[in-house]
């Protein structure tokens, strides 16, 4: 199929104002006669708030108002479960919202005339505390849980209850059964056993939570901020503030990066909160706030710490027969979206394969730490770093290629998930495998069995290093002497991921599409509320109305998140914009153009996409029909392994991403390499660090994220094309996709380096250092 | 960050008058890639700072007529690992300016700064310690010279005296034949203070037998950067194989490292090991390189590369993430 802007790389619509400058971010934009507001944090893990003074904050220089609980009309939120008071003290609409239960809960909130002023008299309010005893670690939260594979032990005494809801402190929790896993192992001749600890990863992102707040013309509490569901947001300020949602606006600027950390809510409901109170007292100016690093640092929820007790057993030839998993994540102190992530965990902690006899049981827990989140391939990563070690040390155990093991046991259309269904069609999972494993060198023999391109690694040390057969060449790295501390490593790993929101939900995704002219189209505009946080979405929803409409790409206006505008588009996660965004500005224009041929002038299309349906899992078995779609990916990993220093460096990383159709390849090569970045930095340098609650890597100088010279000397972003039977042109999602198996591809690639394992992360140098000691 | 005042000294005796007059709460400015972390971090909280890069030679690098190199404090990182004469004579130290951040940083960065600012960490030190470098200030009571080893009192604290501050690092004559490498390990490739910093140096002594001496200054491994003297006679004594191994052995027993957020003591005393005996090596190898070239009169000849250059090209890609 030819398409006129489809699969062109058409120039994002942003770039021009980004570069130049012109782009206003949140915390960019500064209204006339504006107030600022300073937040004051909790800054302890657990306690229980006494009493507030804020008598002197309130007379404090430039101070227009201080807010404390007393002024929330109903004080809680949550994306998921409202569990989360949005001001902690006494005097609150809700018991028990007296309680601070992490670092980063707020407290209260000065306006004041400037920044300056309000943090300054954010220090003068007077907190008196009465501390809570704290618990960070999951198992002791939960102590049911504890102690590996196997089911819960309720006898065992809970330390204390962190929220009223909850007795044994599990916030959520899934369960699988197929088959007979029992059985399974019977008839196994190989069973891996393994533990399994994946980190907390922070964001990141450049622009730090801010906004502003007013009333718009027509008197609507009105938030410009930084979020990746304008719907969402103004559906829990209204929640909040006990007023109609109408009565509520809100709109996106420019968003300086979100990844997930934007879906729950950071300034949204206290912007709003200050300054409906203020026109109570007859102030009506803007409010604005910025957080600062650190501040965003302890404040948005953060990647899931995962702990992921495994079992796995296989025949002679591969064949996987059985896996046994529980999965134990650290939710900290409230909801945000654990049941969700722990949904994706569940899915994905068996790996892209079809296994006959599973039993997974998984479990987001409360605890004092910063919450656990969304965050980019949502619990993928955790469940694939588990999964994809596993293969890696199946394939050793059993003698096999580690992509030939694979293949053997891969999803097709014709398997069933681990939830008795079969995968909707399109599965690209094989081709994807290959995709990567051929740029990397890999061979089929005469039997058409997989094989690794030879030299590389600690096993091949006898030759002097890597041989001219290797399909790496890298003109850069020094072949190693027998003398040098450098050993190479080549890893594989491949992974499977949902497209959309699921379990149940009904996916729906609102746009509309007008077109003016005379004779012939002059323009098409897009309305649409899904945001673009730096992926490129609105250039993807102008090249669909372009490709459906005719209208050359340049004459396609977009306008966006604005919740007086349009309907809901949904949130900006799951990649899912372009599946969804596609579908419903195609469903839109095609309306439109309609429209127009009927002689409207202008002509308009309005439309709202609903997704395949799917269900909710059984409670008892798992089974059902989660999700309508699914994007794939394999990647190689060649690294370099400093044995004296424990440094590894990344020399080569190959991606194949499985986008049914790229709409734009730019865009999708953008995301293969970003996301590949930031999975590394996980894997390898991003170090979280807290104490009994409190958060020590809460600025950049401690919390190192990749920088362009740790980014790979090669990076190739592989697009492999399996239409979805469903998307837009075929697309399907792709932006979580590139970061789900990274730390597995890099943990095998030092291990067949340096033949040392690592079941946890950040493989920083001192951890590979200690790994290489502990091996002699 | 609480707004603070900057003023522009018209002398030193200006400069030194408002430091002293404002105890604490003034201080002394220069690129303020240290100080502006500090101040906004509320670690401290000026009133005013006083801006010393506008004083006369704080900017400049001369010889002086008796060979020493004359730094200015406020010569920024880029200015003295391009400057000729510091690559002609002091190849270390240019490995050392070239270490620090990135390049934006290093337009901004100064020397001094990078002194005053008393880190263990500072990546100018081991190097300056090396070279025996000398600490030039001026103060109420004039000027003086403080050697770089009693400069650093401690973490954050230098030997200088209220209202007293640097003006110049003083390099004694380059020896014929000094060879140095400064290496160094941070968590990230570019950005990271090191977590722990090896400069090696070396050079023929001028006797009637030749003797070679040695140089092992040790960075983020204990209060202030160190001296490893020990073994420095260790290698003077023997520089084969085993002695290399030995010293790098004695290196670190002489750190004193803790533990902290970049890293453990455990694995900074194993890494000065590392550092210290690929340091040596390439030390070893930079001399043997540039013995081949034959040198007239024993001096350096003109328009050729310094024996200290040959390290550059001849570095050998052993370290990963550590300092290019
Ligand atoms: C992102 C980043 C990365 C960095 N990476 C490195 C690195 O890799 N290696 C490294 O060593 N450092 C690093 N630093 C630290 C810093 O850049 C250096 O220490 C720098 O050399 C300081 O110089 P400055 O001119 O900016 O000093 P300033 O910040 O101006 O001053 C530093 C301190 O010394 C005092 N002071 C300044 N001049 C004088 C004077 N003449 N007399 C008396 N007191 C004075 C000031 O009051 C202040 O307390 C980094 C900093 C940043 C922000």
């Amino acid at each position: 199929m030819t398409y006129q802007t489809i699969g062109t790389d058409a120039p994002r619509i942003d770039a021009a104002g980004k570069v130049t400058g012109k782009t206003l971010y949140p915390g960019d934009i500064t209204p006339p006669d504006m107030l600022h507001l300073a937040t004051l944090f909790a800054g302890r893990p657990h306690a229980r708030v006494v009493r507030i003074d804020t008598a002197a904050a309130e007379a404090a220089p430039g101070v227009v108002a201080v807010f404390t609980a007393a002024d929330v009309p109903v004080n809680e939120y949550g994306l998921q479960i409202k569990d989360q008071p949005v001001l902690c003290g006494p005097g609150s609409t809700l018991a028990g919202a007296d309680r601070v239960r992490f670092v980063g809960d707020q407290v209260a909130l000065v306006v004041a005339e400037t920044e300056v002023q309000a943090r300054a008299a954010c220090k003068l309010i007077r907190v008196e505390w009465e501390d809570l005893p704290v618990i960070t670690d999951p198992e002791a939260a939960a102590p049911s849980l504890a102690g590996g594979l196997g089911d819960p032990d309720p006898t065992r005494p809970v330390p204390f209850q962190l929220h009223p809801h909850r007795a044994d402190n599990v916030c959520y929790g899934y369960r699988i059964r197929k088959g007979e896993v029992e059985t399974g192992f019977r008839e196994t001749d190989v069973i891996i056993e393994g533990v399994y600890r994946t980190p907390v990863q922070e964001h990141a992102y450049l622009q730090p939570e801010a906004g502003v707040a007013y009333l718009d013309e027509a008197g609507r509490v009105t938030v410009e901020v930084a979020g990746q569901w304008t719907h969402e947001d103004q559906g829990q300020i209204a929640h909040a503030l006990g007023i109609p949602k109408e009565q509520v606006r809100v709109i996106y600027p420019a968003i300086g990066g979100a990844f997930g950390g934007r879906e729950d809510m950071s300034v949204q409901i206290t912007l709003a909160l200050a300054v409906w109170r203020l026109a109570q007292r007859g102030i009506v100016r803007p409010v604005k706030t910025i957080w600062s690093r650190e501040e965003s640092i302890i404040g948005h929820g953060k990647r899931h710490a995962m702990k992921i007790y495994t079992r796995w057993g296989a025949k002679r030839n591969g064949k996987l027969t059985a896996v046994e998993v529980k999965v134990i994540a650290d939710g900290g102190a409230y909801m945000y979206t654990s049941n969700k992530v722990l949904g994706n965990t569940t899915l994905t902690c068996t790996g892209p394969y079809d296994i006959p006899h599973v039993a997974v049981d998984t479990y987001a827990v409360y605890t004092n730490n910063v919450p656990g989140a969304a965050f980019r391939g949502f619990g993928g990563p955790q469940g694939h770093f588990a999964a994809e070690s596993q293969m890696d040390k199946l394939a050793e155990a059993l003698g096999l290629d580690p992509v030939e093991i694979r293949l053997r046991n891969i999803l097709t259309d014709e398997s069933l998930l681990t939830v008795g269904t079969p995968i909707p069609g399109g599965v690209g999972m094989t081709e994807t495998i290959i995709a990567a494993a051929k740029a990397a060198g890999w061979t089929q023999d005469e039997a058409g069995q997989w094989r690794k391109p030879v030299g590389l690694g600690t096993r091949d040390q006898g030759s002097g290093g890597r041989s001219q057969e290797s399909g790496i060449p890298n003109p850069q790295s020094l072949v190693p002497s027998p003398q040098s501390p450098i050993r190479h490593g080549l890893g594989f790993a491949a992974g499977f991921k949902n497209v959309g929101f699921s379990f149940g939900y009904q996916e729906n995704s609102y746009a509309r599409v007008e077109l003016r002219g005379a004779g012939e189209i002059a323009e098409a505009t897009v309305y649409f509320a899904g945001a673009d946080c730096g992926q490129g979405n609105h250039t993807i929803i102008a090249q669909v109305a372009a490709e459906v409409t005719g209208v050359p790409f340049e004459r396609v206006k977009v306008v966006a998140s604005d919740t007086s505008l349009m309907g809901s588009s949904g949130s900006a996660s799951a990649s899912r914009l372009t599946y969804m965004s596609g579908n419903a500005v195609k469903g839109a224009a095609e309306k439109a153009l309609a429209a127009w041929q009927n002689e409207d002038r202008p002509a308009v299309g309005e439309y709202i996409y609903l997704a395949p349906k799917t269900t909710k899992l059984d409670p008892e078995t798992g089974q059902g029909q989660p999700n309508f779609a699914y994007g794939y990916v394999a990647q190689v990993a060649l690294v370099a392994v400093d044995t004296e220093t424990g440094q590894i460096k990344v020399e080569r990383f190959i991606s194949a991403d499985d986008v049914g159709q790229a709409i734009n390849p730019q865009q999708v090569t953008g995301q293969i390499e970003g996301a590949a970045v930031q999975a590394l930095g996980y894997a390898i340098q991003e170090e979280w660090k807290a104490r009994e609650g409190r958060v020590l890597t809460d600025k950049f100088s401690t919390y190192l994220i990749p920088t362009i010279l740790d980014v790979p000397d090669q990076m190739d972003a592989l697009i492999v094309e399996v239409p979805d039977p469903n998307g837009p042109y075929g697309a399907r999602g792709m932006g979580e996709m590139p970061f789900l198996p990274a730390a597995a591809a890099v943990a095998a690639a030092v291990y067949d380096a340096i033949g040392v394992r690592f079941d946890e992360f950040p493989l920083t140098p001192e951890r590979v250092w200690r790994g290489l000691r502990g091996k002699g | 960050m609480q707004p603070f005042d900057y003023l522009i000294p018209k002398d030193h005796a200006e400069a030194s008058a408002l430091l002293a007059a404002g105890g604490g709460s003034v201080r002394p400015f220069m690129g303020g890639t240290d100080f502006l972390i500090r101040a906004r971090g509320g670690f401290i909280r000026p009133q005013s700072v006083v801006d010393l890069k506008v004083l006369p030679g704080m900017r400049e690098i001369r010889q002086s007529p008796d060979g020493w190199l004359v730094i200015g404090a406020a010569c920024t990182m880029n200015q003295v690992a391009a400057h000729p004469l510091v690559l002609a004579g002091y190849d270390l130290l240019a490995q050392a300016c070239n270490s620090v951040a990135s390049y934006q940083l290093r337009n901004r960065a100064t020397i001094g700064g990078n002194c005053c600012n008393a880190s263990p960490a500072a990546d100018t030190a081991p190097a300056l310690f090396c070279l025996d470098a000398v600490a030039e200030t001026y103060g109420p009571a004039g000027a003086r010279r403080i050697p770089i080893a009693d400069f650093f009192v401690g973490p954050g604290r230098s030997a200088l005296q209220l209202g007293e501050f640097l003006t110049a690092i003083h390099l004694p004559p380059a020896p014929t034949g000094a060879c140095g490498a400064f290496n160094k390990l941070g968590r990230t490739k570019l950005g990271d203070i090191s977590a722990v910093s090896v400069a090696v140096y070396a050079w023929e002594h001028d006797t009637e037998t030749p003797r070679r001496d040695w140089r092992i200054a040790l960075g983020a491994v204990g209060p202030t950067p160190l001296r490893a003297p020990e073994a420095e006679a260790a290698l003077a004594a023997d520089a084969s194989p085993q002695g290399v191994q030995r010293a790098a052995e004695l290196t670190a027993a002489a750190a004193r490292p803790i533990d902290d957020i970049r890293a453990s003591a455990a694995y900074r005393r194993a890494m000065v090991a590392v550092l210290a005996r690929r340091g040596i090596e390439a030390v070893l190898a930079g001399i043997a390189r540039a013995g081949l070239q034959a040198v007239p009169f024993g001096g350096v000849p003109a328009g050729s590369v310094s024996p200290t250059g040959v390290l550059r090209e001849g570095r050998p890609e052993q370290m990963i993430g550590g300092a290019a």
